[in-house]
C-alpha cells in the first residue's frame, strides 16, 4: 500500500482490488440509470441547439452574430479561450503530477483528461466557425496546393494557434487512450455481449497484462507526460499571443502568457471540480474521489486565482504607469465603462471568491466547493469576455466606439458547446471507466 | 449675344430659335408661314423618300410589316447573359471605359458631369472640372442619382387608368386619348395647365411654346418643393430683378451666414463648397477667410464656421437689424430706428460687423431664411458693404428656381373653380410637398384630364388618368441654362432601358408633331442640333457646357428697407418662449422629391451621423428638462398637425428650438421591399406661410413623449475625441507664430521591421487637408459606387455594420468657459452642474475622413494566417478577396478600424433588396471591381483598379505616368480638393509637396505603423490659444 506522508489514505472505505473493478464498472456494465438518461437527454438537446446555431451561421453568415464593425471577435473567441483554458487542468493532472509522482492524481486523471479532450473539441469549433468562409478552413494548414506558391503566414498568431491546438489535441488524445488500454482490456474480459467484446477487444489492442505490455505502457506514459508538460505552458501562451502581439490597447501586454496559463489552470480545476463532484455523488465513487482530492484541488484554485488576481492588478498598474493614454483609457474603461459590470464580476469571481479556500471548512464541504467551482467558471468566462470585448469596443479612434450585444445564435452556440461537452462526458461515463482502475489498484491496501 | 429675346424688347420669355433673335429677312419670311418649323411631311420629301406607294410596294411593305409584327409579338427574350457583340460598335472595346460629357439632373439642379460608361452602361459620374461658372462638382446626392437610371421602380410603359387601375398601354393609344382630351379642354374654354418643377431646359421651353401655339389657354406653372422666394422677391424689390444671384464665396474674405447651409443644401452648394474652401487654408502669411454662422440647428455649414452663435431662427431678423446697425455705425450710415433689445453673447454680432466692414467688397452676408423682409435686410447689409458686383453677381444670375407660389396658389384656386380642363404634371409633386394642406384628391377630381410625365410613380401621379414615362436624363438629349447665358448639354449615354419617351417629344407629339426617330436620330437630338447654331455643336457636346460670363452690371439698390425692418420688429416677440421648429434639408435626400435612391439614405447626415430616418433634433437643455433621451419617440404637434418621430439630442442645437428634416415620409408603391419604403415622416404639411412665402420656422410647437422608443441608425455614437491626438487643430494666431504648430513634437520611434524599399516605381500616398474637408460625404458615395460597396440598410446600421470603405469621423468639443472639453467624463460632469447646458449649445466640430491608411508596418498584414492581405511594392496594402477565409483578425488589429466584413451575402439576397438584388440594378456594378462574397474582409484599395488602368495606358503609350494622372474616386470628387492622391516618387507631384508641408502629420503616429495618409492640421480663424492637449 502506498502511503503519502502528508496525506490521508488515498482510497477510503477499505476497498479491495475486486471492489475497484466492480465499483468503477458499475456505470459501464449496469443498466442505464434514470439520472444518466435525464442528463444525457438534456445535454443532447443542447447539442442539437449547437447544430442549429452552426447551420444558421454557415448558411446565413457571421451576420447572425452580434459582432460588428469594431468588435469583430466576441463570444466566439471568448468561448474558444474559455474551453481551451478548461482543458489545461487535465494535462496538468495527467502529465505534471505524473512526473512529480503525485499519486493522488490517480483517481481523477482519467476524467480530467477526458474533460481536456472534450473541452478542446468544443474550443476548436469556435476558431473554425468564426471564419467567414469555413469551407476554406483547410487553407490555414500548410498543405501543398495547386494554387501556385500560396503558403500560410508564419507570422500570424492564428497560425501558431492552429499548430498549438492540434498538437495539444493529438497528444492529449493519445495520452488518454494509452491510459485507457488496460482498463478497456478489463471490460473486454468481463464483457458478456458479442458486440462489446468485439468493440472493447478492438480498442484494447491485444492487451494481455503481461510484464512486457505493462513495461511499454509505463514507458510510453512517461514519454507522453514529458511531451505534454511543455504543452501545459505553451498552448495557452500561444493563445495569449493572439492578443499580446496585436496593437490593441488592453491586448498588447507582455504579461499575458503567464497570466493566461495561470488562468487556464484555475478554470480547468474549476471545471474538474464541477464534473467530479457530480460524478462521485451520482456514481457512488466517494471512496475513490475523496474529500482529500477536493481539498488538494481547491488549494490549486486558490493559488492560481490569486495569481490571475495579481496579474489583473499588475496590468492595471502598468497601464497607468506607462503614460500611454490609450492603455490608460483601456483599463479605466474596463473598470468604469459600459462593461464595468463584466469587469467587476470577473474581479469578484476570480480574485475575491477563491480566498474563502483559506478556511478548511470550505475546502472540505463538497456542495460549497461545487458552488465555488461554478463561480470560478463564470469568472473565467468573464475574464476572456473582458479582455476581448472591452478592449475592442473602445480602441484608438472614438469614432468607431460601439457597444456589443450577443444574438440568440451566439448564445445558442455557447449553450450548444456546453451540450456537446456534457454529451461527450455522459457517453464517457457510460462506456468507459471514469477512474483509472489499473492505477488505483496500485495504491490500495488489498491485504487482510 | 443672347438666346433670350428679352433684349429685343419683346415680352417673350423663351427663345424660338436663334433666327428669331437675329430677325433676319429669311426669318421674317418664314414667320408668315403657318407651320414655322415646316411640316414633317415636307422633311420626308426633302430626304428623298417618296410618299407615293404603288400597289406592289404596298404589298411588299404589307408583307414585311406583317412579318415584323408577328416577330415582334413573340415575347422578347430576356437578356440575361453577357454575350459578345456579333457586330462590335466602333467605339466600344469590351473592358475599356468610354467617357461622355453630359450632366446630372438632381433636385432641380443641372450639374455638368463626365459619365463613365462600360459596354454601353453608365457606371459612374465624375465631376466636370473644366467649368468656370457652372460648377461640375458632384455631391453625395449627385453620385447617388446614377442609381435612379437602373431603378426597377421606374415606369416601364405608358400607363392609362382603366377601371381605377393604371395599366400599361402603348404610346399611340395614350397620345390619341390625351390629344382628344386636350382638344376637349381647349374647346370648352378651360385652361390647360402644365405644372413642372423648375426646368431650365431650353428644349422644354420650346415644347411649351409649341403647345401654347397649338392650344388656346395653355399655362405653365412652376412648383418647387423648397421655396427660395424670399430671395427672389427681395431681389425684385431691391433691384427689380427676380433672380437668384451668383454668390461668389471665392471672393469673400469674411462670411456671415444666418441659418444658411450654403455648404450642404442651400442652392448651388456644390459650387459654394469649392469656392469657400479656396481661402479656407491659410497661405504663407497666415491669411484665410473667416466665417461667422448664426443658426438654430447645427448645420454642416455651421459645423465649419470659425465662430458660431446658436440663435433662434425666429429672431434672425433682429440679429440682422443689429448687424446692420453695427455696420452702419462703422460706415457712418444711418442706423435703423429700431431699439434692439437683443442680448448677443460675446458680442459676436459686433465682432462680425467689424470683420465684415474691414473687408468691405470682399465680404458676404447670406441668409437661409425664406422671409422677404429678412432677405431685403441682407441685401441692404451687402449693399452697405459694397458687395454687389464683387461677391454677389446679379448679372450672371443663377436659374436655380423659378417658383412663384402666388401662381401656384392661383392654380389651386382655378382648379377649385373648375376652370382647369387639363393638367399636365411633369416631375412636380405637390401632393407630397403639400405646403398648405390642400386636399389634392378632391381638387384633382375637378380636372377632366390629368396627365403626368415622370420617370417614377409618386404621390401625385398615381391618381392620374395617364402617366407618360419620361426618359431618364442619361437617356436624353437636352440643353439647360442653369445660369444666365451659360448652357449645359445632356447627351444620352445609354439607349432607352424601357419604353419611355423624352418629355420634350411627348409634349411635341401632343401638339401634333411627328416625333418618331429619323434615321435612328431622335427628335430631341435633331431639334437640339437644328436650333443650336450658337457655336460648333459637336464641340459643345464634347465639352458638355458653354459658358458666357457677362460683365457684371451695377444695379441700384432701391427699397425702403426701414419699413421691412419695422415689419420684423413688429412680428418678432423677444419674450416669446415657445418652442420653435426649424425644418431643414439633409445632404442626402434634400427636398425628398426625387425618386429615392439607396445611397442617399445610407449616407449618414454629416453632423448627426444618422442614416435612413428623420428625427427630432433637440437641445440638451430640453432633453434634461423633459428627461428625453436619444431614440425616445416624441409627438411633435403644431395646431392640428402632428408627427411622431424619435428624438436625438444634438449638440449645437439652440435651446428652445428643435429641428426636423424635410424630404421624408414618402408614400410610394415599389417593387422592392426595402428600407426606402416608408422612411420617417413628411414634414411639408408643417411648412407655414408668412409674409407671402413659405416659412420653414414654425413657432409654438408642442412636444410630448409617447413612451415608445425607436433605434436610430447612427454610424458614430461616441462624439468626443477624448483628448486624443488624432485630429490636430490650432488657431490662426498659433499658426502664424509657428506653421508647425501641433506637429513640432515628433516621436522617436524604433522599428523592429525593415522598411519597404520604394526607390523604384511608384509610391502611392494621400494627403487630407482637415481645413478643407467640410464633411459633405461626396467622397463616401463616390467611393461606394466606384467600388461596388453594398447597401446594408437601416437594421444593419443599427447593428453597426455599415460597409463604406471611407467614412467621415466627426468630433465635437464642448465650450466650457475658456476651454473646450473633449473628454466624456468632463462633459458629463459639466452637464450635471450647468443648468443651461451652454456647453452643449456651443460646440466646435472637426471632421476627419478615415479610410485604410495603407500602413507600411501594417498590423493587419502580419496577423492574417493565409496571407490574404499583403503589401505591394508601390506601398498599397492589398486585400486578396479570393484568399480570405474570414478570421477577421486583421480588422481587430486595425487601429483605425477601417476594415469591413461581409457579414452576409449582400447581392441576390432578398433581405437586402437594393440594387444588387435585381438584374437592372446590377448594371451599375463597376466591372473592374470584384463584388465581394459573404465571409470576406474588404477595405479601401486606393482605387487600385484605377492605378492599374492608368499604368497600363501609360505603358501602351510608352510614356511615364503624369503627375496626378491617377485619381482615386474620393480625391477626384472632393469638391474642396481636401483629398490629394499621388505618387511620392514623383518629386513634382502635389502629394510630394504636401508631404513636406508643416501642417502634415500621421494619425496615431506613435504606433509607428507608418501610414501612407497624411492629415493636415486644422487651422481655425479664431483669436485664442487652445491648450496643447498632446499627451507628450
Amino acid at each position: 500500500m502506498y502511503i503519502a506522508e502528508i496525506r490521508n489514505k488515498l482510497v477510503q472505505g477499505d476497498k479491495k482490488i475486486a471492489d475497484v473493478t466492480n465499483d468503477v464498472l458499475k456505470s459501464v456494465e449496469g443498466k442505464m440509470t434514470r439520472g444518466w438518461m435525464f442528463g444525457f437527454a438534456i445535454s443532447f438537446v443542447f447539442l442539437m441547439l449547437m447544430v442549429w446555431a452552426l447551420y444558421n451561421t454557415v448558411t446565413v453568415g457571421i451576420g447572425t452574430w452580434g459582432v460588428n464593425k469594431t468588435v469583430f471577435w466576441a463570444w466566439d473567441i471568448t468561448n474558444f479561450v474559455f474551453w481551451v483554458g478548461i482543458g489545461h487542468a487535465g494535462t496538468l493532472i495527467s502529465a505534471i503530477l505524473l512526473l512529480f509522482r503525485q499519486k493522488w492524481r490517480m483517481a481523477i486523471n482519467r476524467s480530467a483528461e477526458a474533460m481536456t479532450i472534450f473541452a478542446v473539441i468544443c474550443a476548436a469549433i469556435y476558431p473554425l466557425f468564426h471564419m467567414g468562409r469555413v469551407w476554406l478552413a483547410y487553407w490555414v494548414l500548410p498543405l501543398p496546393n495547386a494554387f501556385g506558391s500560396l503558403w500560410v503566414n508564419f507570422n500570424s498568431p492564428l497560425l501558431w494557434d492552429v499548430f498549438a491546438i492540434s498538437t495539444y489535441f493529438s497528444v492529449s488524445l493519445l495520452f488518454w487512450y494509452l491510459g485507457l488500454i488496460p482498463d478497456i482490456a478489463t471490460i473486454r474480459d468481463r464483457a458478456k455481449s458479442k458486440v462489446s467484446k468485439a468493440v472493447y477487444g478492438f480498442f484494447s489492442m491485444g492487451w494481455n497484462g503481461s510484464t512486457r505490455t505493462w513495461h511499454r505502457y509505463e514507458i510510453v506514459a512517461l514519454i507522453l507526460a514529458g511531451i505534454s508538460t511543455p504543452l501545459v505552458l505553451s498552448v495557452h501562451t500561444i493563445v495569449s499571443f493572439d492578443f499580446a502581439t496585436s496593437v490593441i490597447p488592453g491586448w498588447h501586454t507582455t504579461i499575458f502568457p503567464p497570466y493566461f496559463v495561470a488562468g487556464a489552470i484555475f478554470s480547468g480545476f474549476g471545471m474538474v471540480l464541477t464534473l467530479l463532484i457530480i460524478a462521485r455523488k451520482i456514481l457512488n465513487l466517494e471512496s475513490y474521489i475523496t474529500v482529500n482530492h477536493l481539498d488538494a484541488m481547491t488549494k490549486v484554485i486558490m493559488l492560481t486565482g490569486s495569481m490571475v488576481g495579481l496579474a489583473y492588478l499588475t496590468e492595471f498598474f502598468i497601464a497607468q504607469y506607462s503614460g500611454v493614454q490609450y492603455e490608460q483609457y483601456a483599463f479605466l474603461n474596463r473598470a468604469t465603462g459600459p462593461f464595468a459590470w463584466a469587469y467587476w464580476t470577473m474581479m469578484f469571481c476570480n480574485l475575491v471568491a477563491p480566498q474563502v479556500f483559506w478556511f478548511k471548512w470550505s475546502r472540505t464541504t463538497p456542495w460549497f466547493i461545487f458552488m465555488m467551482s461554478i463561480v470560478v467558471n463564470i469568472g473565467m468566462w468573464f475574464e476572456r469576455f473582458v479582455i476581448i470585448v472591452t478592449s475592442l469596443h473602445r480602441d484608438y479612434l472614438p469614432s468607431s466606439w460601439v457597444l456589443y450585444m450577443p444574438t440568440f445564435t451566439e448564445v445558442a452556440l455557447f449553450l450548444g458547446t456546453l451540450g456537446l461537452f456534457f454529451t461527450c462526458f455522459f457517453l464517457f461515463v457510460r462506456y468507459l471507466p471514469i477512474i483509472n482502475m489499473a492505477e488505483v489498484k496500485s495504491i490500495i491496501n488489498d491485504r487482510e | 449675344m443672347s438666346l433670350l429675346s428679352n433684349k429685343m424688347g419683346m415680352k417673350q420669355q423663351y427663345w424660338k430659335g436663334i433666327e428669331e433673335l437675329e430677325n433676319s429677312a429669311e426669318f421674317q419670311k418664314d414667320k408668315q408661314n403657318e407651320f414655322f418649323e415646316g411640316l414633317p411631311l415636307e422633311q420626308a420629301i426633302d430626304e428623298g423618300q417618296s410618299l407615293n406607294t404603288n400597289r406592289r410596294d404596298f404589298l411588299k411593305i404589307f408583307g414585311f410589316s406583317l412579318g415584323a409584327v408577328t416577330l415582334a409579338a413573340c415575347n422578347k427574350a430576356p437578356i440575361k447573359y453577357a454575350v459578345p457583340y456579333v457586330e462590335k460598335p466602333e467605339q466600344i472595346t469590351p473592358s475599356s471605359a468610354l467617357y461622355y460629357a453630359s450632366a446630372v439632373l438632381v433636385n432641380n439642379q443641372v450639374i455638368p458631369a463626365i459619365v463613365k460608361t462600360r459596354e454601353g452602361r453608365p457606371i459612374k459620374f465624375e465631376p466636370n472640372k473644366n467649368t468656370q461658372l457652372v460648377s461640375g462638382n458632384l455631391l453625395a446626392h449627385a453620385h447617388s442619382s446614377l442609381l435612379s437610371l437602373y431603378d426597377i421602380n421606374r415606369i416601364e410603359n405608358p400607363l392609362e387608368r382603366i377601371s381605377n387601375k393604371l395599366v400599361s398601354t402603348s404610346w399611340e393609344k395614350v397620345d390619341a386619348k390625351i390629344i382628344k382630351g386636350l382638344n376637349e379642354a381647349a374647346n370648352t374654354g378651360k385652361k390647360i395647365v402644365v405644372l413642372t418643377n423648375t426646368d431650365n431646359s431650353t428644349l422644354h421651353a420650346k415644347a411649351l411654346e409649341v403647345l401654347k401655339q397649338k392650344y388656346a389657354n395653355v399655362e405653365h406653372v412652376v412648383f418647387d418643393a423648397i421655396s427660395y422666394e424670399g430671395i427672389l422677391e427681395a431681389n425684385e424689390k431691391s433691384f427689380g430683378k427676380r433672380v437668384i444671384p451668383n454668390y461668389k464665396f471665392s471672393k469673400a474674405e469674411v462670411i456671415a451666414s444666418f441659418n444658411c447651409d450654403f455648404l450642404g443644401t442651400w442652392l448651388e452648394s456644390n459650387k459654394y463648397a469649392e469656392d469657400y474652401a479656396k481661402h479656407k487654408t491659410p497661405d504663407r502669411k497666415g491669411h484665410m477667410n473667416q466665417h461667422f454662422q448664426f443658426e438654430s440647428n447645427l448645420s454642416m455649414t455651421g459645423s465649419n464656421a470659425d465662430y458660431r452663435l446658436p440663435i433662434k431662427s425666429s429672431r434672425e431678423g433682429l440679429h440682422l437689424i443689429k448687424l446692420h446697425n453695427e455696420i452702419a455705425k462703422l460706415a457712418g450710415w444711418k442706423q435703423l430706428p429700431i431699439k434692439d433689445e437683443l442680448e448677443v453673447a460675446g458680442g459676436m454680432i459686433k465682432n462680425s460687423a467689424s470683420a465684415l466692414w474691414k473687408n468691405k467688397g470682399k465680404s458676404l452676408v447670406v441668409s437661409g431664411s425664406n422671409d422677404v423682409s429678412n432677405q431685403i435686410l441682407v441685401n441692404a447689409i451687402n449693399n452697405m458693404l459694397g458687395n454687389y458686383g464683387k461677391t454677389i453677381d446679379l448679372t450672371n444670375h443663377s436659374n436655380f428656381t423659378k417658383y412663384d407660389s402666388n401662381k401656384f396658389h392661383q392654380l389651386v384656386d382655378e382648379i377649385n373653380g373648375e376652370k382647369v380642363g387639363a393638367l399636365i404634371v411633369q416631375n412636380a409633386n405637390p401632393t407630397y410637398a403639400n405646403i398648405k394642406g390642400y386636399d389634392f384628391t378632391k381638387l384633382l377630381a375637378k380636372v377632366n384630364l390629368k396627365v403626368a410625365i415622370n420617370t417614377h410613380l409618386d404621390e401625385t401621379n398615381t391618381n392620374f388618368d395617364f402617366v407618360c414615362p419620361d426618359n431618364h436624363y442619361l437617356e436624353s438629349w437636352n440643353v439647360y441654362e442653369p445660369m444666365n447665358k451659360s448652357y449645359v448639354f445632356l447627351q444620352p449615354t445609354i439607349s432607352r432601358v424601357f419604353n419611355t419617351r423624352q418629355a420634350y417629344e411627348t409634349l411635341l407629339s401632343w401638339s401634333g408633331e411627328d416625333v418618331s426617330e429619323k434615321n435612328g436620330f431622335t427628335k430631341s437630338y435633331l431639334d437640339l442640333k437644328k436650333y443650336w447654331i450658337k457655336s460648333d455643336f459637336n464641340q459643345a457636346i464634347e465639352r458638355g457646357f458653354l459658358e458666357n460670363e457677362a460683365k457684371s452690371i451695377p444695379m441700384s439698390f432701391s427699397v425702403n428697407y426701414e419699413k421691412e425692418a419695422q415689419k420684423i420688429a413688429n412680428r418678432v416677440k423677444i419674450n416669446d418662449n415657445g418652442l420653435e421648429l426649424n425644418l431643414y434639408q439633409k445632404v442626402g435626400p434634400r427636398d425628398g422629391c426625387d425618386a429615392p435612391t439607396p445611397w442617399l439614405h445610407e449616407t449618414p447626415d454629416p453632423v448627426s451621423k444618422i442614416c435612413w430616418d428623420n428625427y427630432v433634433t433637440i437641445s440638451k437643455m430640453l432633453a434634461e428638462e423633459k428627461s428625453i433621451s436619444n431614440g425616445d419617440v416624441l409627438k411633435v404637434s403644431s395646431g392640428k398637425k402632428s408627427v411622431k418621430l424619435p428624438a436625438y439630442v444634438q449638440p449645437g442645437q439652440t435651446n428652445g428650438t428643435i429641428g426636423i428634416a424635410l424630404g421624408y415620409g414618402r408614400n410610394l408603391t415599389t417593387k422592392t421591399q426595402n428600407d426606402l419604403n416608408n422612411l420617417g415622416e413628411n414634414l411639408y404639411p408643417f411648412v407655414g406661410v408668412s409674409n407671402n412665402s413659405e416659412n420653414y420656422t414654425i413657432l409654438n410647437v408642442q412636444i410630448e413623449k409617447t413612451g415608445k422608443t425607436q433605434k436610430l441608425a447612427q454610424t458614430q455614437t461616441h462624439h468626443s475625441i477624448e483628448a486624443r491626438d488624432i485630429v490636430r487643430e490650432a488657431s490662426i494666431g498659433e499658426y502664424k507664430k509657428d506653421p508647425k504648430v501641433r506637429n513640432e513634437h515628433k516621436h522617436n520611434l524604433v522599428s523592429l521591421w525593415r522598411d519597404h524599399d520604394y526607390s523604384e516605381g511608384h509610391h502611392w500616398a494621400m494627403a487630407i487637408d482637415l481645413n478643407k474637408c467640410n464633411g459633405c460625404h461626396a467622397c463616401v458615395v463616390s467611393c461606394s459606387i466606384e467600388n461596388n460597396v453594398p447597401i446594408v440598410g437601416k437594421d444593419e446600421i443599427i447593428r453597426r455594420r455599415e460597409m463604406t470603405w471611407l467614412r467621415i469621423d466627426r468630433y465635437y468639443s464642448f465650450a466650457s468657459g475658456e476651454e473646450y472639453l473633449t473628454e466624456e467624463k468632463k462633459i458629463d460632469k459639466t452637464s450635471k452642474t450647468n443648468k443651461t447646458q451652454s456647453h452643449y449649445e456651443n460646440v466646435r466640430v472637426a471632421y476627419q475622413p478615415m479610410l485604410c491608411q495603407h500602413c507600411d508596418n501594417a498590423p493587419c498584414e502580419t496577423v492574417c494566417p493565409v496571407l490574404a492581405t499583403t503589401h505591394s511594392s508601390e506601398g498599397l496594402n492589398q486585400m486578396t478577396y479570393n484568399r480570405c477565409v474570414g478570421t477577421k483578425y486583421c480588422a481587430n488589429n486595425c487601429p483605425y478600424k477601417v476594415r469591413r466584413f461581409n457579414w452576409f451575402k449582400y447581392y441576390d439576397n432578398d433581405k437586402f433588396d437594393f440594387y444588387f438584388n435585381n438584374d437592372l440594378g446590377k448594371m451599375v456594378i463597376n466591372p473592374d471591381v470584384t463584388v465581394r462574397s459573404r465571409g470576406v474582409m474588404e477595405k479601401c484599395s486606393f482605387c487600385v483598379q484605377r492605378i492599374q488602368e492608368t499604368k497600363l495606358t501609360a505603358k501602351r503609350e510608352s510614356r511615364k505616368l503624369k503627375s496626378n494622372e491617377v485619381q482615386t474616386a474620393c480625391a477626384q470628387t472632393c469638391p474642396t480638393g481636401a483629398i490629394v492622391f499621388g505618387d511620392l516618387n514623383d518629386k513634382n507631384s502635389e502629394i510630394s509637396k504636401l508631404y513636406k508641408d508643416e501642417r502634415s502629420y500621421h494619425a496615431l503616429e506613435e504606433l509607428d505603423v507608418k501610414p501612407s495618409i497624411m492629415y493636415m492640421t486644422k487651422i481655425r480663424n479664431v483669436e485664442e490659444n487652445k491648450k496643447d492637449q498632446h499627451h507628450g
